[in-house]
């Protein structure tokens, strides 16, 4: 015969780590919320299937390499022509890193802990551009596997190879600072998915109208800025300053010097200062 | 010695004045803050968690100062908020472990304690299920849990028996006693009923409009009344008349009776009244203060 002996209350006498360990597994948790992981599975359908997507074109270009001799796509212009993919993923994704603490006000539970608003929203944030820069340095890094194996004629574009992985990296924070600022701002998952979508169609919408009024008037020189209007151009413009690697714009050339970097900076200061403030108002709440 | 206390606390927002000139001790044990809705109980819950600046006077908790050692008071007492605050689609035990973990405990003694914490407040089997499919008993348990989860110094529970129905307000509130005696953590515990909290509390304080109304020690509220109220099934006109004539002070009161206990003789005389008449004697029962006594008392006692 067992019997269940009831213990009663034990006290816990083990340590009590600092803020940095909760941060770090909020910020683990919350990668593992982006792809599902520890979710049912149709939590994993989207993201996975997304990054089979962003992998189809690498796998390609390393079979044509292999075949042909002959590289499809470039690494600094992966980002760019894959954008679509990329946007859709973060679209998909940043609400259900916001929404349901926002939606179901588990806030309190967070904030009454060590956890304070900048390191709730830092965990976010590193969670999002981890999975967001892993989604485009992967394939790039695929394709550079393929390379080396390939033994393509010539030397392999290793400087490219890591120029493009640092702006994947830079991409990917300005994308999450942004889309979670725009997710949070509803505490409805679907809304949110509306408004990152929404907000980056209108950036790549609104490029040819800019761009085709500014160079129909004769004014070429302004019309490149119009490119600095989608964050994946912008990007792309930030690289080939700092690399030295061709404009991967449609048409036209991006502006010269570092204004597209400031910009990018001052971009990723607003999509954070937003961030902020929103969950100030919402800790307050 | 005292767990935490407030020295001409006042939170101002800009349209009213939550917490005025609040100055109250609180010592271990089971302590109950009573007020009406709006009275300021949150409010003032916010600011010893340090989450609220206070807009003057100072609040202590565990020896720190709340507006300057937040975080510090944060690692060491638990919060159970008012308010649903459960995400509906993870289960009760990755909630808990999570929970711990962002206290502070590594992982592995993040889920014995998150498997204890869920025993001890009665969640079996179901804490593998989605939150989502609880009733409001069992998550309000769950609330509970997390607070309890890092093993504070001191839980703030913010109306825990909000939405239950009686029988869960009467388990929700032995297992607040237990955690405030058998746990060995002190409690300050929120409710806009003082009856509940005479069963439980050891020091009960009553705010109303961020004001301190009382502040004492449970036998003072629970002290008898001198009455009694009677009441039977018929006769009450003769009963009345009969108290009365033995000298007894007797007031009716709808279908009852309230009868001046003059000295133990009162009841020996409600006794045999009733006895000799042949009335059929439902209750017997001592008047006890009232959350509305209290006020009453307080509102005489400004004029």
């Amino acid at each position: 015969m067992s019997e269940i002996y009831d213990i009663g209350y034990r006290h816990y006498d083990g340590p009590r780590l600092g803020r940095g360990y909760a941060t770090r597994a909020l910020a683990v948790h919350s990668l593992r919320g982006v792809f599902g992981l520890g979710r049912p599975a149709r939590s994993k359908l989207t993201p996975f299937s997304l990054a089979a997507i962003m992998l189809l074109p690498a796998i390609v270009n390393v079979a044509t390499m292999a075949l042909i001799q002959q590289r499809v796509i470039q690494y600094s212009g992966y980002a760019v022509i894959m954008q679509a993919v990329v946007a859709i993923f973060l679209a998909s994704q940043a609400p259900t890193l916001v929404a349901p603490d926002l939606r179901h006000r588990v806030l309190p539970l967070y904030l009454s802990r060590p956890v304070t608003i900048a390191s709730y929203v830092g965990a976010k944030v590193a969670a999002m551009t981890v999975a967001v820069f892993a989604l485009v340095a992967v394939p790039l890094t695929v394709m550079y596997l393929g390379e080396l194996v390939v033994d393509m004629p010539g030397p392999p574009a290793t400087g490219e190879f890591f120029g493009s992985v640092v702006m994947a990296l830079a991409l990917a924070f300005l994308l999450s600072a942004f889309g979670l600022a725009l997710a949070s701002f509803t505490p409805r998952r679907g809304l949110g998915v509306a408004s990152v979508i929404t907000v980056y169609l209108l950036s790549f919408a609104s490029i040819p109208l800019v761009y085709g009024a500014l160079e129909s008037t004769g004014h070429d020189e302004a019309a490149s800025w119009a490119w600095l209007l989608n964050p994946f151009w912008l990007v792309d413009s930030v690289q080939s300053w700092l690399f030295g690697t061709p404009p991967h714009s449609i048409e036209g050339g991006y502006p010269s010097g570092p204004a597209s970097a400031v910009f990018l900076v001052a971009l990723v200061g607003i999509g954070l200062g937003a961030l902020m403030l929103r969950y100030r108002k919402a800790a307050a709440r | 010695m005292h767990i935490l206390a407030t020295e001409g606390l006042t939170k101002r927002f800009p349209t009213v004045t939550a917490i005025d000139q609040l100055t109250v001790t609180v010592g271990p044990g089971v302590t109950g803050l009573v007020g009406a809705n709006g009275a300021g109980k949150s409010t003032l819950i916010k600011i010893l968690l340090g989450l609220l600046p206070p807009t003057g006077g100072r609040a202590d908790v565990l020896g720190l100062d709340a507006t300057s050692r937040g975080a510090e008071i944060r690692r060491l007492v638990g919060y159970m908020p008012e308010h649903e605050c459960l995400p509906p689609d993870v289960s009760a035990t990755e909630l808990v472990v999570h929970l711990a973990r962002m206290s502070g405990l590594p992982r592995t003694a993040a889920r014995e304690r998150a498997a204890d914490v869920l025993r001890h407040v009665g969640l079996a089997e179901e804490r593998y299920r989605p939150v989502g499919g609880y009733s409001t008993g069992m998550k309000q348990r769950v609330k509970l849990a997390q607070a309890l989860v890092h093993d504070p110094k001191l839980i703030f529970l913010d109306e825990p028996t909000n939405g239950l129905d009686p029988r869960g307000r009467d388990e929700m509130l032995t297992l607040v006693r237990r955690i405030g005696t058998e746990f060995g953590i002190s409690v300050l515990v929120t409710s806009h009923l003082l009856g509940e909290l005479e069963r439980i509390c050891d020091h009960v304080i009553v705010i109303d409009g961020g004001r301190l109304l009382r502040s004492s020690a449970i036998g003072e509220f629970t002290q008898a009344t001198q009455a009694v109220t009677v009441e039977v099934d018929e006769g009450l006109d003769e009963l009345a008349a009969r108290l009365a004539a033995e000298g007894q002070a007797v007031s009716p009161q709808g279908r009852m009776l309230v009868v001046k206990v003059l000295g133990p003789e009162t009841y020996d005389a409600v006794r045999d009244a009733a006895a000799d008449l042949g009335l059929c004697l439902i209750r017997l029962e001592q008047n006890r203060h009232r959350i509305e006594d209290v006020f009453r008392e307080e509102v005489r006692a400004h004029v």
